[in-house]
């Protein structure tokens, strides 16, 4: 991976995660890299992001914990339960390991509001876990918008008091993947990225900058329409979004050339608004997701 | 809404395009090869912005009784601009607006969006960060001068890029 890579090579998503990969395999083959150990915890959240991630291509989700990393602990995806997982847990706690994090961290009564297991008989609590694994972990990794500051979860009012990861670890380096869920791209690319270059570049909000440092606005297709001023009225209309909450133009993020379910669309390319997923303080900050009385031009007032 | 306003909203729309591209083009170096398609657009966003003048001063012109806006030089938007001698021009006007009467211009049913910041009415409508009236949390109609404050604080640039409408009562 020297130099620029040019046409005719393909220059399509896939093909540069692809590239991407294979190059991560080939230096593991060769013992250039080491493998490493990953811990998937999943906290105070719906499981959207790993349910996101199990539609990842080029990797897809399968290969890259065979041939990137030893996948230690999932509660999603692996076989073992109950306290014999928590058992597994504890044991790849003992080794070096990168920590990524779905789901934000309750707070309330001590974190009791989010239960993750059961340890020696006593509930094992998300809050818990997290403070233990994370002040061990070689990198941390906020998978989706409750683990990066909170998200739906913290949404008003935040029944569970939930907050983001570097809340209860504030003095750790954390790589930020915000989004409501994660495309599979922006967390197998980090990862890789870690991997073969270690950490990315990212923004003053912990965002790698190869994902998310260009406005959804600045490349979207509809945008000749808002410069003209062109609205669209309702869902469905090709026209610009934004009379009707389109959150494009606050919101950093390669949706517009990454696309999701296998690179295929996205909200726009579906006429459907931006609701500004990948922004910090989403939901409550992007609402409302859709308007309609703003366009609806009633007779001369 | 009548003719006029859709003609004002378009003029802030342009004005605010304008003032976009002249602060672009301060950052930029004089060799550099994007300055030429800036040039281009501005010169065309004041031909436009002419064009409408001409139209509304038509207007003025058939109903002299009209409370009809009055023209004022602009301020120059970002710091360390020194280009006055651009006819940039904002429709802003003399009109002042009591808590209610900003209340009306919530973006709502093709309404304009406004919102006050230290005594001065915004229009906030096409700006890129209000879609449908709404900046996060925030709604249109409103006096925002603490939220402002304690949200944009230095960032006293944002509201120079933004048009003026009125006073607030
Ligand atoms: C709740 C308080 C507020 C918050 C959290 C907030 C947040 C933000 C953020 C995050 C941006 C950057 C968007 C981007 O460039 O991607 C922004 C831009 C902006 N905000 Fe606010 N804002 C608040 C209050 C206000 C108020 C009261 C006004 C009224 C004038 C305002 C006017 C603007 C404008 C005009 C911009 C665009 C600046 C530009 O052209 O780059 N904001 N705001
Ligand atoms: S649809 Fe949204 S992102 Fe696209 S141009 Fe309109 S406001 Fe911007």
């Amino acid at each position: 991976m020297s130099g620029y890579i040019l046409p005719p090579e393909p220059m399509t998503n896939e093909a540069v995660a692809e590239r991407l990969t294979n190059a991560a395999v080939s230096r593991i083959q060769n013992g250039l890299i080491k493998k490493q150990n990953l811990i998937y915890l999943e906290l105070n959240g719906c499981s959207g992001n790993i349910i996101s991630l199990l539609n990842g291509q080029n990797p897809d989700f399968e290969y890259m914990v065979n041939s990137m990393v030893n996948l230690r602990y999932s509660n999603s995806l692996m076989a073992s339960e109950g306290e014999q997982a928590m058992e597994k847990l504890l044991a790849a706690s003992q080794d070096e390991y990168i920590l990524a994090v779905e789901g934000a961290v309750a707070l309330r009564d001590n974190g009791l509001y989010n239960v993750i297991g059961t340890l020696n008989g006593k509930p094992l609590t998300g809050l818990e876990a997290v403070t233990m694994l994370g002040q061990k972990a070689s990198r941390i990794l906020a998978v989706g918008a409750c683990a990066t500051h909170g998200g739906v979860s913290a949404a008003k009012p935040n029944p569970s008091e939930s907050v983001g990861l570097q809340r209860v670890l504030p003095e750790k380096e954390i790589i930020k993947l915000p989004g409501c869920p994660v495309n599979p791209d922006w967390f197998l690319g980090t990862l890789a990225h870690l991997l073969l270059y270690g950490v990315p570049e990212t923004d003053n909000l912990g965002r790698p900058l190869m994902f998310y440092s260009t406005l959804i606005h600045d490349r979207c297709p509809r945008r000749p329409f808002f410069d003209k001023g062109i609205f669209a009225e309702k869902l469905g209309d090709k026209t610009c979004l934004f009379k009707l909450g389109c959150r494009g133009p606050v919101t950093r993020i390669d949706c517009p050339t990454r696309q999701w379910n296998g690179h295929v669309n996205w909200p726009i390319g579906a006429n459907t608004p931006c609701i500004g997923c990948t922004q910090f303080g989403f939901p409550d900050a992007m609402a409302p997701f859709i308007t309609y009385d703003t366009t609806r031009v009633v007779k001369d007032e | 809404m009548t003719n006029i306003e859709l003609q004002r909203l378009r003029m802030n729309h342009l004005v605010t395009q304008a003032r976009y591209d002249l602060y672009t083009l301060s950052g930029l170096t004089d060799q550099s090869p994007q300055k030429q398609p800036i040039l281009q657009r501005l010169w065309d966003t004041l031909s436009e912005i002419h064009f409408i003048s001409e139209v509304l001063a038509n207007q003025a012109n058939a109903q002299p009784a009209s409370h009809l806006t009055q023209m004022q030089p602009a301020m120059l938007a970002a710091n360390g601009m020194t280009l006055n001698q651009l006819p940039n021009s904002t429709p802003s006007n003399d009109r002042t607006f009591t808590l209610e009467e900003l209340a009306n211009y919530d973006g709502k049913n093709g309404r304009a969006a406004y919102v006050a910041v230290n005594g001065t009415v915004y229009d906030v409508t096409n700006n890129r960060t209000w879609a449908a009236a709404t900046h996060f949390g925030l709604t249109a109609g409103k006096e925002y001068t603490e939220e402002f404050a304690s949200c944009h604080a230095g960032q006293q640039a944002i509201l120079a890029t933004l048009p003026v409408v009125g006073r607030l009562l």
